[in-house]
């Protein structure tokens, strides 16, 4: 039997934790090739459609990276992603799908070891919790 | 009150308020049932029905945005003013130019519906009804498994046919375009796809809007108890943001406001 290996989609935004990532590979930092990332301009930009999509089309965790509070591009982007992802975490839950699945995380440009901290144990964690087809699925 | 008295009164009520309105929406009798109608001065008011429930809220919405100057009145119960004060702070409806004849509904019609406040704010008619109980589903929610969890909602999604009843007949559902009937985010065609997107969406949408009338849950032809999810959701919204819809018309939309106005009030370990 082959091995699970966990596919995962990482919304970054633009401006921190996009950078975030390129810092974590100047640094030569390993991170998990798991990781599917997708830039977006803000982390408020990431709406619950486009989360559950990557869930759709096959992906196992979902991971939404923003600036930390306080140092959004665009002042209050976060805020709203804040306020957003633990609904969509719990709305996950009432359906049986782990919450866990979804994370929401603050990663600033300069942070380089704390995205491949991140990133490798939100892989861990999901390699653990199994393919989502086998949590989606029924007989 | 006999709910003949409670109808003599309405429009009773509704008679007075034409003198000062261009127009009043209730519900008329029309052949074997009943539809929205706008009753306006010399109209026979004894035509005017309370029953079944309806939301009118949409048709004053429609007229508000169709007639710039109208100023109409609604025969309204609680749920139907709570529908409008989510709709008035999205600039769906004016208040400056709606009168609520707001009227009471019955212990019965409470308890069917769950009905938090089975009243409006604004009074006019009848007597406040004592509150519905909570949904028993919803009551005993948090003791499921996810397992139980996922099999309960797969076996009703499996029976929705996508006939969008439930966001048609919403009336916080007024987008001009409709994340459900976007292909990115719905397949179009397929029916009850493993991951309930379609559901999930809409649930997410009814977050800070779901003012609990029950009107998709009446409409659905499939009988999913849509309401449960909105009910857990409404309740994270205000355990989350201390935000329930339609009980102020001040109080912005939380999620599209910064923290410093709304904060969270629980720790989300971000």
């Amino acid at each position: 039997m082959v091995e699970f290996e966990p596919r995962i989609v990482a919304f970054m935004c633009n401006w921190c934790s996009y950078a975030g990532a390129d810092n974590a590979g100047v640094a030569r930092l390993p991170s998990p090739p798991n990781i599917l990332p997708i830039r977006v301009m803000c982390s408020g930009r990431v709406s619950p459609e486009m989360v559950l999509r990557a869930f759709r089309a096959g992906a196992d965790g979902v991971l939404v990276m923003g600036c930390h509070l306080g140092d959004c591009h665009y002042d209050s982007g976060n805020h709203r992603t804040l306020k957003r992802m633990p609904l969509l975490r719990n709305l996950l839950g009432y359906v049986g799908i782990n919450p866990e699945r979804l994370r929401l995380v603050w990663v600033s440009a300069s942070e380089g070891p704390r995205f491949a901290q991140v990133t490798t144990e939100f892989t861990e964690k999901i390699r653990q919790l199994g393919p989502l087809s086998a949590e989606v699925s029924h007989d | 009150m006999t709910e003949t008295s409670l109808l003599a009164e309405i429009r009773q009520a509704v008679s007075e308020s034409l003198d000062r309105l261009d127009g009043v929406i209730a519900l008329r009798r029309s052949g074997t049932g009943v539809a929205p109608h706008l009753f306006q001065r010399g109209d026979d008011l004894s035509e005017l029905v309370i029953e079944p429930k309806y939301p009118l809220m949409t048709v004053v919405s429609r007229l508000h945005k169709r007639f710039p100057e109208i100023r109409l009145g609604v025969v309204a119960r609680g749920c139907d003013e709570r529908a409008y004060v989510e709709m008035a702070k999205r600039n769906q409806i004016d208040p400056q130019r709606l009168t609520i004849i707001g009227f009471a509904c019955t212990a019965e019609e409470a308890q069917e519906c769950y009905c938090s406040q089975p009243y409006p704010q604004k009074l006019v008619v009848g007597q406040p009804a004592p509150a519905g109980p909570v949904n028993p589903l919803v009551a005993e929610y948090d003791a499921l498994s996810r397992e139980e969890r996922f099999e309960f909602w797969r076996r009703q999604f499996v029976k929705c046919i996508k006939c969008y009843g439930c966001r048609n007949i919403c009336p916080e559902c007024f987008c001009e375009a409709c994340a459900m009937e976007d292909a990115a985010w719905v397949e179009p065609g397929l029916l009850a796809p493993p991951f309930p997107t379609f559901h999930l969406i809409r649930a997410m949408h009814m977050a800070s809007r779901c003012v609990a009338c029950r009107e998709c849950e009446r409409t659905c032809p499939a009988h999913i108890p849509l309401t449960v999810l909105y009910d857990l959701m409404r309740r994270d919204m205000e355990a989350l943001l201390g935000y329930v819809p339609g009980a102020d018309i001040d109080a912005e939309p939380p999620l599209s406001v910064k923290l410093d106005k709304v904060p969270l009030r629980q720790d989300v370990g971000v």
